[in-house]
């Protein structure tokens, strides 16, 4: 009896109509519309000099590999992106296309998916790493760049079905929450499939990750150029999965070229593109042509032995922090040799613990260790050669050192339950024991753990591999109260799920908040300069109620979305009473601009209506009650000056009611939410913005309000106030009022000014801590504050080298070091093509190759524009210049008859 | 001097403007012509008789299947605690032999096992899906399953040689499992091996 058949998929209509018009919140997007790569065209031509594009293989040495008789055969390599065409002359061993989008077409109308293809596997003129791969090509992008994740998921469980072996996703978008794909992604590397992804082009700013490339199990690149300069556009920034309370992971995982390389064009012949989806398929071919040189050892070939390889071969860039280059740069060879004699076994990432690291540790370098400090967290993640699935046997041990004080630290452990897949973290939290409390030296010891695995096809034991964790910290005496700061993470909400718009309204390609607002994400130069002005900054992932106000000057609020307990609002005036002093500073809410700035998100199908507005304003509102102060609804915007400073309040808040006794600066400002609702420009004198407050009582802190965070943030920062972070730091906790207070700064009363409430409907009970889902405005039971238990150290006598670094080396199995063979370079015939292609690429603007019509399209429409313009220009200058009796109109009719009689 | 004049000349500069436009205009047309009319002439989608194309002979008699020494079973591969073998067992990742399947003498191994698997045909173990797809009595439901494949899995199922397979890909989430792109219809259970999507279940 045949079955209904079900309704999703007779609706291909429906289906199409998904993919009409561009997507906002895009999950997997092909980087950022435009930006996804950086053809070489935009750059300027100083900089097309000097990255001449280089033959990527020759620059990593495939040619020796190849020299050896590898080149990809035997492995099945996977290319999801934009399709190909069958006939493309580059590509000898096609084996598959298939397309699962909603375009009746398996061939690549974009050139993204060719290049990418052709870096991998091309034969011809731009030669690709695994010429003989078996090519698996997948169409899971349109040629407007619209996907969804469950195309990848059908597209993704064929590719378990035909045991790819290596797989490219030079795609990434920053829903690490899309439950679906990412859990078909563990799927997929359960299953052996060693998944290789692009970081992302989101660079400079930190907290900019993309996910698949930030996964445990996926092997993330990152770019850089051939002079070895991490890439302006890669992405770079710990993960923010493991936030507010835990720390972030290291990303990329490695890094290699993807700036000016050349592949394959659309349809034939070759050009230079740039962005970390050039460097995945970089990868992408090394390790498809890895796993080919040692088909003979295949099964040990995995996810994990394969990225294990890969770090512990990499070479680390001079100058570069490990969350911009992770292990460093790809080393083909050196891989080789690692891989053909790797024995099954657990490493991590990174290997060492070296806090006193500088720069390639940052940001733990940048700051030491002191007792009653909140513990530095460093998320290592466990990779296990050994099987899909493991665990820690027992627990990880701490051994302090006892010659080299280890003594003086404490280390306490969280830690996955079960290694799956091929993967899981071991969280190290170190603080200062108390007897070093005024103590200043460093401390050194290891971890100890022991991984196992169940025995694998025709083994009767289960397979066990011991690392260890060289640690070494900094540890300096307690800093006084007023140079310690605390951060409040727990209520700054990280993206995803929610829509948190973002703070300047200005910013309308890029609506979402989604870097983390840590200081150690996008409050990175803040962080820093908090850190050169002497200030130890401390990060609280928990309650207002779990820190001990007693050691810290001054406690900083920014940008928060989340709501407060009513435990945390007594405790903090509690605080303030006590002498504690507190700076907010909050950023726009009104109800009725959040309304305008929805969005239809296509990815979703659904409509993306903000939870709050830039911050949580009502429940900063809540929170400072008890001061007699609060923030308005209003939303400002406008430049000013503060002192000498040059300021730009980007969509801020002002402040609504504060102590008529209170200091406060005003200034002149655009009327921002009405220019969003009405689109009429209005400016308002006397907005007052900036606060500062003596809270009253013997022993009692500061208070300081600002309106806009957008100038500590830098995520679309334009102009920054350090400054006014330290001036006002310098009033909270040295209680010393800076002279451009003192000068501008005014006791003012304010008028009705309305408090905004919080939006009817909105669903920010979804993904808070502190709200009931059920019941809106009802709070949680306060949660217990977080409690790590201490390790009990296992002293041992040993000393440990003053350099960590070089003590990373992977076990192999009895066998010689398999040599590199001393081949005289050839480059099997691709030379002369080489250097025709530099002729072709150096040339500014110009494409790679005639053939490439896409490509080519823009520049002539740009030529003839070009033309049209200067045909314009030609035509005024003339008219103006030389003005002739032809065009007597031109000229005013007095002017004619007086000063120059017509001809 | 001459030079000049003339790139002054209406006439000239009119000329360079329509011979940009001109080229402007077939490069234009050329491209068109070349990525779309041409790439939609090689797509055809896969035709397959699914229903012949797949082996329901199960690889194994029921009295070998205490053998423990020349037995080879394929396997779910990717489980985190369990796993699921071809002949339907399953069993904790210990208890897997040499060859890949699953040790029967074991005693929490179970074999054709539906145990966290709803009457609609969904699970929340991937194993137990595979396990109780793998039932023979399971066959008709599977074969009327093959008689109107979805778009979406005929490629998939193209590839699909035999009942094991066919189970293996069946089970897994996919286009039909999830709603909003970027959640699951019922978190609870999301592996199906008939023919209805997982219950919708409103997202959080």
């Amino acid at each position: 009896m045949p079955l209904r058949p079900l309704p999703e998929f007779i609706k291909p209509k429906a289906k199409a109509d998904r993919a009409l018009g561009k997507r906002t919140k895009n999950k997997v997007t092909v980087k950022k519309g435009a930006a996804f790569w950086h053809s070489t065209g935009r750059h300027t031509s100083r900089r097309l000099l000097r990255t001449v594009p280089r033959q990527i293989t020759n620059v990593l040495q495939a040619d020796l590999l190849w020299a050896m008789g590898f080149s990809g055969s035997g492995i099945k390599v996977a290319v999801f992106d934009t399709g190909l065409s069958e006939n493309h002359p580059h590509f000898r061993n096609l084996k598959d296309r298939t397309n699962w989008t909603n375009e009746k077409t398996l061939n690549d109308g974009l050139g993204h998916g060719t290049f990418v293809a052709g870096v991998i596997a091309s034969s011809k003129e731009c030669q690709g790493f695994a010429p003989d791969a078996d090519l698996h090509i997948f169409r899971v992008f349109t040629n407007n760049q619209v996907s969804y994740t469950s195309w990848f998921l059908d597209a993704f469980n064929y590719a378990i079905l035909k045991k790819i072996n290596v797989l490219n996703l030079s795609i990434g978008g920053p829903d690490f929450m899309d439950h679906p794909f990412v859990d078909k992604v563990w799927e997929l590397t359960a299953n052996k499939v060693i998944m290789v992804s692009a970081i992302g082009n989101d660079g400079p700013l930190y907290g900019t990750l993309n996910n698949p490339a930030d996964q445990m199990d996926v092997i993330g690149v990152g770019g850089i150029d051939f002079e070895d300069k991490i890439a302006r556009f890669s992405s770079r920034g710990m993960t923010t999965w493991e936030l507010p309370g835990g720390y972030g992971r290291v990303k990329p995982d490695i890094v290699t070229y993807g700036s000016g390389v050349r592949g394959s064009g659309l349809k034939s012949g070759c050009r230079t593109l740039s962005g970390t989806s050039v460097a995945s398929p970089v990868v992408a071919g090394a390790v498809t042509l890895l796993a080919s040189a040692v088909i003979h050892r295949i099964p040990m070939v995995n996810p994990a032995s394969m990225k294990q390889a890969l770090m512990a071969s990499a070479r680390r860039l001079p100058g570069v922090n490990m969350f911009e280059q992770g292990h460093g740069k790809l080393d083909l060879l050196k891989a080789y040799q690692v891989l053909n004699s790797y024995k099954p076994q657990a490493s991590l990432s990174p290997s060492y613990i070296d806090l006193t690291d500088c720069p390639y540790m940052w940001p733990y370098c940048t700051q030491p260790i002191y007792y009653g400090g909140m513990p530095t967290i460093v998320n290592v993640t466990i990779l296990n050669g050994m099987g899909v699935t493991g665990r820690i046997v027992d627990k990880p041990i701490w051994q302090p050192y006892t010659p080299q004080n280890g003594d003086y630290i404490e280390v306490a452990f969280s830690y996955s339950n079960v290694l799956w897949p091929w993967s899981g973290y071991l969280a190290v939290s170190i603080t200062a024991a108390k007897k070093a409390a005024q103590w200043d030296g460093i401390a050194q010891g290891q971890v100890t753990l022991t991984v196992s695995s169940p025995p694998e096809e025709g083994e009767k034991e289960e397979r066990t591999s011991t690392v260890k964790l060289p640690v070494r910290v900094k540890v300096v005496p307690t800093p006084p109260r007023s140079k310690r700061v605390l951060w409040d993470q727990y209520h700054n909400l990280r993206y995803p799920p929610g829509y948190f718009p973002r703070d300047n309204l200005r910013m309308k390609n890029d609506p979402l908040d989604w870097n983390g607002d840590h200081p150690h994400t996008n409050f990175k130069d803040t962080y820093q300069h908090l850190r050169n002005a002497g200030y130890y900054v401390e990060i609280l992932g928990a309650p207002l109620t779990c820190f001990d106000a007693n050691q810290y000057g001054t406690l900083l609020i920014v940008d928060s979305e989340e709501e407060f307990f009513p435990e945390e609002i007594s405790k903090l005036k509690r605080d303030i009473d006590n002498g504690l002093s507190v700076i907010v500073i909050a950023d726009w809410y009104n109800v009725s601009v959040m309304k305008k700035v929805k969005f239809y998100d296509e990815n979703t199908r659904q409509w993306w209506m903000p939870d709050t507005g830039g911050a949580n304003v009502p429940a900063l509102n809540d929170l400072m009650y008890p001061w007699n102060m609060a923030f308005s609804d209003q939303v400002y915007e406008g430049d000013f000056t503060l002192g000498d400073h040059d300021m730009y309040y980007a969509s801020g808040s002002s402040i609504a009611k504060f102590p008529e006794d209170g200091i406060m600066i005003t200034q002149t400002l655009k009327d921002q939410g009405n220019e969003v609702l009405k689109q009429e420009s209005q400016t308002v004198d006397t907005v007052p913005i900036l606060g500062l407050y003596q809270m009253t009582g013997e022993e009692a802190g500061r208070v300081a309000l600002y309106g806009d965070s957008n100038c500590l943030d830098n995520s679309h920062l334009q102009k920054d106030c350090f400054w006014l972070l330290d001036a006002l730091l310098q009033y909270t906790s040295h209680n010393h009022m800076p002279p451009v207070f003192e000068q501008q700064g005014s006791p003012f009363s304010i008028m009705n000014v309305e408090l905004p409430e919080r939006m009817e409907g909105n669903h920010l009970a979804r993904y808070s801590k502190v709200l009931e889902s059920s019941l809106a405005g009802q709070t949680r039971p306060l949660p217990a504050c977080p409690h790590l238990s201490w390790a009990k150290g296992e002293p041992l006598n040993k000393s440990a080298p003053t350099n960590l670094y070089k003590h990373q080396k992977l076990l192999s199995i009895d066998l010689m070091e398999p040599p590199v063979p001393n081949v005289v370079r050839r480059q099997p015939g691709i030379q002369h093509i080489v250097s025709d292609g530099v002729g072709w690429d150096i040339q500014p603007g110009v494409p790679s190759h005639p053939h490439n019509s896409i490509q080519s399209m823009p520049v002539f429409a740009l030529a003839g524009l070009t033309l049209v313009v200067v045909f314009f220009a030609v035509h005024i200058h003339k008219s103006r210049s030389k003005p002739k009796r032809r065009k007597p109109r031109l000229k005013r009719p007095t002017f004619i008859n007086i000063v120059k009689p017509v001809v | 001097m001459i030079s000049r004049r003339i790139f002054r000349r209406r006439w000239f500069l009119a000329l360079v403007l329509g011979a940009s436009l001109l080229y402007f205009l077939v490069s234009v047309f050329k491209q068109s012509e070349q990525s779309v009319v041409k790439d939609t002439g090689d797509y055809k989608p896969p035709e397959f008789d699914f229903r012949r194309k797949i082996s329901w002979k199960p690889r194994f008699q029921a009295r070998n299947l205490a053998n423990k020494t020349d037995t080879n079973c394929r396997n779910s591969v990717q489980g985190k605690e369990i796993i699921a073998d071809e002949r339907g067992f399953v069993c904790d990742r210990e208890d897997i032999l040499v060859g890949g399947c699953c040790d029967v003498t074991s005693l929490t191994t179970r074999r054709f096992t539906c145990a966290s698997c709803q009457d609609s045909g969904c699970c929340q173990v991937y194993e137990h899906c595979v396990s109780c797809c793998l039932q023979p009595e399971k066959q008709p439901l599977l074969r009327s399953l093959l008689d109107h494949v979805p778009d979406a899995f005929r490629t998939l199922f193209a590839s699909v040689t035999d009942h094991f397979e066919l189970c293996l890909a069946k089970c897994r989430t996919s286009s039909q499992s999830v709603q909003h792109e970027n959640s699951y219809r019922d978190p609870k259970a999301k592996y199906c091996y008939g023919a209805d999507p997982p219950q919708l279940r409103p997202a959080r």
